[in-house]
């Protein structure tokens, strides 16, 4: 484990070797590696546990959707891998909730792809999805690290297993969300820093924008990770006080993130292949902003190209004004009503946990669908 | 008070300031009196240069021995055929009034290199003094079966329990609250606790989530059935270490709207304390925690659909430890060094020490009794309540060094009201010259006084006399104590214990705190109205000074000198030390400067840890009282003389420094001769 800095140093010659091979060969052929997403972890359970304790190598060459130091990376932390997958769920189920009364409503399509071909445009709908994954990773490891599940967790300065008991008498390795947000930088940055493409091309254009959005989610979790302190000095004064980082509820996150869909910088590719505003009136964005390179396709539609999946069959609300309104939402296609009972619990008892007792409720409501 | 101001020689204000003189622009009500011990108010008396009772009126109120001592040794001082000890409560000459000012400053510049060294050791060598570990409580299923043993739940690595990941599973597998039992091990896998750290406490968080139809009730109790066990490998059976029924007030608040879109978002928890142990002796730690729940008892209920339970154990870290350590060892040789040879100087003296060097050496010793690193036993022995006898030493110290200022300020009062006797003996002196029989008139009239002011400046220069500004210290370090045992105290036996947690406890435990509050106040304001007099005097007696003779000038300057060094001193420490805790407190805990990262609050820790090590080493060092013989009347500071002071040698000055237990006699002695003149 401990040589573990050189084994990378000569990986990623050999990296660059295979990618620059790669790279000359075709380059449509990246575009379908591109097509699978290690978001797939967040669908393909991950149930083998006695497999990470053999170290055994078949897992990672068994999960799809990763990249190439991906996969180097499953195979040093195996066990990070249900977290990874965890994250990556969390993300997206989060990701539905902030968009469920959008006309893009973050479905996933297949296991594969994960999102479909809209992923491909690099939309501000890509670059939030991009962030909530990224958040979604901190957010599980640090979590998994709290709950001692993983064994490289804590001291979060590189992995070096042989040191740790030292570092960690003399100093401690308290901070768990420094560690995720680490590990989730190594790891979903890992797909982006492989690439090798000539500055100012579409791809390393679109790079930029996943580096800077993954940034942005990550920053998200740091950020609203809020300061709790404890004062313990002499009877209980401030003398001496330790805090510690907080992780925010992910709802929070989801909502932060949310707001940062909305403020979403429009960039281009610049001079010296950075990027840089299309409308430089406004402030240049932030390592914590979102950015999109490309327009929004159309989602009202289907359309297999951009693969968006349209709005039709989608439920809508009469009465609203917003997105979520039938107007907007069905694209002015029009909606058909129809009746429905509707179950609720009500009058329960509760228990902390485990244990509810409920009437059943029913009531008729009307609910409306896009044509 | 009615010692001091004999009643003839002032009328008494109907406000019962007896017979102090209050200048016109200063109120006289009676609490402002209070906070004067007389000497003051004779001083400013004297300062305002008198008017009501005339020169002899006001020989007495400033002390008749004064007078005479100081009249009378300016006459005899020239032949040097006897001593005289005029100020018997005020310190013999200091080193620091005796030393050059270069001497000063290299010990000064020497003094602050130490203070430099010891920012740096703790921002450059030693790790933040303190780690926070975040554990997330494991929820395993107790089965009924394993019911009748005691069984410890592992939140994992081998023979780990039956998890469950969510309380969603449980509801589907028809687990009840009551199986389940929320497990953590202290510390995380691949790691082990040591004695090194010192001190362990845990705080738990509970994560709770909104439903609208289970939400938190006000004033909701969580009764915690938790129990601890240990183990020194990780093969070994665990040790049951402490078990007990806690019970903690939840006090959640939700920040968005009670609706039913936000159902699901989680409140927002105080954190609640929940452990505390004194020692780590042991490698691993394991917490079993149950929430059972009695709904005839109303035990648990109402407290909300709980998520998950978030521990975070805070623990010295190793390193800090280690220089701490060190650093103490290091110290405790060398206060106690200085200490010993304070306190051979102040015996060498043949009068016996006074008080302020008594207090002087009491500070010096309350150090040593902080320093004495006994910590290097919690290594090999398992002292739970190491933590509560730091606390105790820390007490005791702060306390001393509060007594001290008091007590320093205090005396210096004392010493300069002799300098109302010098002002009057500008005015004797033509009476001297004038004529015998008026200074024998003087003689007979101060006759009866005379021994009540000796026997007055005995007392003073007891602690009783400072029971008034040494009370709110005693009383408020006192309640600190009693709060300490309260807490502190009562968790050497169950370490759950929080006096916090109940309604009573902590009424008693705000009650206490805010009582000893009450005492600093109190006490502050004591001293900056001491320290305020002294100023006053001070900058009255400046005026005077050049028409004093050159030995009381010097001995003036002496005094003034040492008060505002002291002052300057413990002025810098004090901005000192709360400078820096704001930094701390405010900062994150460390600074990058480049490639080094310089940690605030253990720089914190150590420096202001050194610094009153210093001070006190300084204090004992520069106070003590000088060698230096007083070949020369005109080169001293002090207005001594010894007789023996032609013929030299220091111990034989010191010895020669008459105590205030002879004064009288000596004084009558000198009397006659003078009158025989």
């Amino acid at each position: 484990m401990d040589n573990r800095p050189v084994r990378r140093r000569r990986t990623g010659v050999v990296r660059h070797l295979l990618l620059a091979a790669a790279f000359l060969a075709c380059s449509s052929q990246m575009l379908v590696v591109d097509a699978n997403s290690w978001w797939s972890l967040a669908l393909t359970p991950i149930q083998m546990p006695e497999m990470y304790i053999i170290g055994a190598q078949p897992l990672c060459s068994q999960l799809s959707g990763l990249s190439q130091g991906q996969r180097k990376l499953c195979q040093l932390y195996q066990d990070h891998m249900k977290y990874i997958g965890e994250g990556a769920k969390t993300g997206i189920k989060e990701c539905q909730y902030q968009f469920r009364q959008r006309r893009w409503n973050c479905s996933t399509v297949d296991n594969e792809s994960v999102f479909g071909r809209v992923m491909q445009i690099g939309s501000r709908e890509t670059a939030f999805t991009y962030a909530i994954s990224a958040a979604g990773v901190v957010h599980a490891i640090s979590r998994a690290c709290r709950e001692g599940e993983l064994s490289t967790c804590g001291c979060s300065r590189a992995a070096r297993p042989r040191d740790l008991p030292r570092d960690w008498l003399w100093g401690g390795c308290g901070d768990n969300v420094h560690y995720g947000y680490r590990f989730s930088r190594e790891f979903v940055d890992a797909r982006e820093r492989e690439k090798n493409y000539p500055r100012g091309s579409p791809e390393q254009t679109r790079i930029l924008m996943n580096l800077q959005n993954n940034e942005a989610g990550r920053q998200a979790v740091y950020n609203l990770a809020n300061v709790a302190c404890k004062c313990h000095g002499v009877s209980g004064s401030c003398s001496l006080k330790t805090c510690w980082l907080q992780l925010a509820d992910f709802r929070q996150i989801g909502e932060f993130l949310k707001e940062k869909y909305d403020s979403a910088a429009a960039m281009r590719s610049g001079r010296k292949g950075k990027l840089e505003l299309v409308d430089k009136r406004f402030n240049p964005p932030t390592a914590g902003d979102l950015i999109y390179i490309d327009p929004s396709p159309d989602y009202c539609h289907r359309n297999e190209t951009t693969g968006s999946l349209g709005t039709q069959g989608r439920l809508c609300n009469k009465t609203s004004e917003g997105m979520d309104g039938c107007e907007l939402m069905c694209c002015g296609r029009g909606y058909d009503q129809f009746k429905t009972y509707k179950h609720e619990r009500c009058f329960c008892k509760f228990h902390w946990c485990c244990y509810v007792m409920c009437k059943r409720c029913t009531s008729l409501v009307d609910q409306f669908v896009c044509k | 008070m009615r010692r001091r101001c004999a009643p003839h020689v002032l009328p008494a204000p109907a406000s019962g300031c007896s017979g102090i003189k209050l200048s016109a622009t200063r109120s006289c009500d009676s609490w402002f009196f209070f906070f004067f011990p007389p000497p003051f108010e004779v001083e400013s008396q004297e300062q305002s240069g008198g008017g009501g009772g005339g020169p002899t009126a006001r020989v007495v109120s400033a002390g008749g021995c004064s007078l005479f001592s100081s009249t009378l040794s300016r006459s005899f001082v020239a032949r040097r055929d006897f001593s005289l000890q005029p100020f018997p409560f005020a310190m013999a000459g200091a080193i620091i009034e005796n030393m050059s000012t270069k001497k000063l400053v290299i010990v000064g510049v020497i003094l602050l290199l130490f203070q430099a060294f010891a920012f740096m050791v703790g921002g450059l060598i030693a790790p933040s003094p303190t780690t926070a570990v975040h554990y997330l409580a494991t929820k395993c299923v107790d089965t009924v079966k394993q019911r009748q043993e005691t069984k410890w739940f592992m939140p994992w690595g081998p023979n780990q329990c039956d998890k469950i990941r969510t309380f969603d599973e449980a509801m589907a597998k028809k687990i009840e609250a009551n199986n389940i039992v929320f497990a953590v091990h202290i510390p995380l896998p691949n790691k082990e606790m040591s004695s090194w750290f010192q001190f362990m406490l845990v705080i738990l968080q509970f994560d709770i989530a909104f439903r609208m139809h289970n939400q938190i009730k006000d004033g909701a109790l969580v009764t915690i059935d938790v129990s601890l066990a240990y183990r020194d490998d990780t093969i070994s059976k665990w040790t049951e270490m402490a078990h007990s029924f806690e019970q903690r007030k939840l006090s959640c608040n939700f920040t968005t709207t009670k609706t039913s879109e936000n159902e699901g978002r989680h409140y927002e928890c105080d954190l609640l304390p929940f452990m505390e142990v004194g020692s780590v002796a042991h490698k691993y730690y394991l917490l079993n925690i149950r929430l059972p729940i009695n709904e005839r008892k109303n035990i648990n209920v109402g407290i909300g659909e709980i998520k998950d339970i978030r521990l975070v154990s805070i623990h010295q870290n190793g390193g800090f430890t280690k220089v701490w350590f060190a650093m103490k060892t290091f110290l405790t040789p060398s206060i106690l060094i200085i200490m010993i040879w304070y306190w051979r100087r102040i015996t060498l003296m043949s009068r016996p020490p006074v008080l302020l060097e008594k207090v002087i050496l009491a500070l010096g010793i309350s150090m040593t009794f902080i320093n004495i690193p006994v910590e290097w036993f919690s290594i090999g022995f398992n002292w739970t309540w190491m933590l509560l006898f730091g606390d105790i030493r820390q007490g005791i110290f702060y306390s001393m060094l509060l007594s001290f200022w008091i007590i320093f300020c205090g005396e210096h009062l004392m010493g300069t009201r002799l300098f109302a006797a010098w002002s009057l003996e500008r005015g004797q002196v033509k009476m001297c010259e004038s004529g015998l029989p008026t200074i024998t008139e003087l003689v007979t009239e101060l006759g009866s006084h005379l021994t009540n002011n000796l026997q007055d400046q005995t007392e003073r220069n007891r602690l009783s006399v400072y029971w008034k500004q040494v009370g709110p210290i005693v009383f408020g370090s006192f309640c600190l104590f009693i709060f300490d045992m309260c807490e502190r105290g009562v968790q050497l036996k169950n370490p759950f214990y929080s006096i916090w947690a109940s309604e009573v406890g902590t009424e008693l435990a705000m009650a206490f705190i805010i009582v000893a509050g009450i005492c600093a106040c109190l006490y502050f304001l004591f001293l900056c109205f001491m320290v305020f007099q002294v100023f006053r005097n001070i900058s009255g007696k400046r005026t005077s000074l050049p028409a004093m003779s050159k030995a009381r000038r010097l001995h003036y300057e002496g005094l003034i000198f040492r008060f505002k060094f002291l002052m300057l001193v413990t002025l810098t420490c004090a901005a000192m030390t709360v400078i820096f805790f704001i930094i701390s407190q405010v900062n994150g805990g460390h600074w990058h400067w480049g490639e080094h990262t310089v940690q605030v609050n253990s720089a914190f820790f150590t420096g202001i840890y050194g610094m009153w090590n210093l001070y006190v080493f300084a204090i004992m060092f520069l106070y003590a009282p000088s060698h230096k013989r007083y070949g020369d009347e005109q080169s001293s500071g002090q207005c001594i003389t010894g007789d023996a002071g032609a013929n030299s040698g220091e111990d034989n000055q010191l010895t020669t420094t008459i105590t205030h237990v002879d004064g009288p006699t000596e004084i009558y002695k000198m009397i006659g001769k003078e009158a025989q003149e």
